[in-house]
């Protein structure tokens, strides 16, 4: 009579300890097993943490100049396209097409992340914008004949206590928001590999390293290094960038913006 | 003819995209910064920007309206700029950068309100007026 509840009860007892969270000598959080556990929500490396308190600074982060590898021959005009007073060219984000992922890593927006022993799912707040990546064996192929997108395939794997996030099948976009004085912009090809590397160097913080290895421009991979800081009070907001339109592909009239005050 | 013509224009209008979330390099020129002072006559606080006009008045008495975009509502909420934080009928002044078509619209990227204090309401993607 007793026994089902009883079996019932142990193995409750048993699954809680089994979440529960092992203890780890640098407060680094850890999942069941083992792992580090990178759940929870947290400002990406589109924020700069200055000032006591933290300002938590947002800053839009561009891939530097001075970390990218040698542009091919011939590659420069993939790379860089200028100002062309066409907002599919300048900043498609203007007419609410995706960002892609190379823009959205270092977003100035809150992005969760919900890690389990077989994926990691991250919300980015930004566009409002997800990732389902599996976890698995390391190195292991992508699915064949991908058909390019602009979040691409990821794939994630463990290198000891390192989290490994790894895509390809990405749609030629822009790389960054990047925009010099003229308004230009800078471009990935459909060719790019991005490997991302997370380590916790402390209980809330975690070097955030981005390879970017794009044949069809660079010479070699180059590697930009990053961090990001679990924010355990933040939670993601929402951002509807289809809300509100005016400004047919962004070309705003003086009517088109002045409509709304005078309703 | 003329008609087929019509519906043909209206419904590539139609299909063509608009702007809401605004792209500081596509929409406003670094090169034109503005300070508007007046009289704040709206508020929306809306995804995926938010816009707030001020009303200008000049010499012959003839108003203006200032149509100035901000950031997210998110974006200013993490920072601690709650909504109220422009009211109609505040006197503010809005540093800022002109839209590129001319028109008085403008980035709006901080406002001065009228006993000293200031608050950035551009989006990190913006240039910030000093």
């Amino acid at each position: 009579m007793h026994r089902l509840p009883l079996a019932a009860a142990v193995l409750l007892a048993a699954c809680s300890t089994a979440r529960a969270p092992a203890a780890d000598p640098q407060g680094i959080p850890r999942a069941a097993d083992g792992k580090p556990d990178f759940t929870g929500t947290w400002a990406g490396p589109g924020f700069v943490h200055t000032g006591n308190p933290d300002t938590d600074k947002p800053q839009v982060r561009l891939y530097t100049d001075a970390n990218m590898a040698p542009i091919k021959p011939d590659a420069r005009q993939l790379l860089y396209r200028p100002y062309a007073k066409n907002v599919l060219i300048d900043d498609p984000t203007a007419v609410c097409l995706p960002n892609g992922l190379t823009r959205q890593i270092p977003s100035p927006y809150a992005q969760q992340w919900i890690q389990t022993p077989t994926q990691l799912v991250i919300l980015y707040e930004y566009m409002h914008f997800f990732r389902v990546i599996p976890f698995g064996a390391p190195n292991r192929p992508h699915a064949p004949d991908l058909e390019p997108t602009y979040m691409g395939d990821s794939i994630a794997w463990w290198e000891d206590d390192t989290l490994v996030l790894d895509t390809v099948g990405l749609k030629a976009w822009m790389l960054d928001a990047y925009h010099p004085d003229d308004g230009g912009s800078r471009w990935h090809s459909d060719r790019m590999h991005v490997v991302e590397r997370l380590r916790f160097t402390d209980a809330a913080n975690a070097a955030y390293e981005v390879t970017i290895d794009d044949p069809a421009i660079f010479e070699r991979p180059w590697v930009e290094r990053w961090a990001m800081q679990r924010k355990d009070g933040w939670t993601i907001l929402e951002f509807i960038c289809e809300d509100n339109n005016r400004c047919v592909m962004g070309n705003c009239t003086p009517a088109d913006v002045q409509q709304s005050a005078s309703r | 003819m003329k008609l087929v013509a019509g519906t043909a224009a209206c419904a590539l209008l139609a299909a063509l995209p608009a702007a809401a979330h605004h792209s500081f390099a596509t929409e406003y020129d670094r090169t034109k910064p503005v300070s508007i002072t007046g009289t704040v006559s709206k508020v929306e606080w809306r995804n995926p920007h938010i816009w707030f006009y001020v009303d200008v008045k000049d010499e012959d008495g003839r108003v203006a309206t200032w149509g100035f975009s901000g950031a997210p509502p998110a974006f200013l909420q993490r920072q601690g700029i709650p909504k109220d934080v422009l009211t109609v009928g505040d006197i503010v002044r809005v540093d800022g950068f002109r839209a590129r078509d001319g028109s008085t619209n403008a980035s709006g990227g901080k406002v001065t309100f009228a006993d000293g204090r200031s608050v950035f309401t551009a989006s990190a993607e913006d240039v910030r007026p000093n």
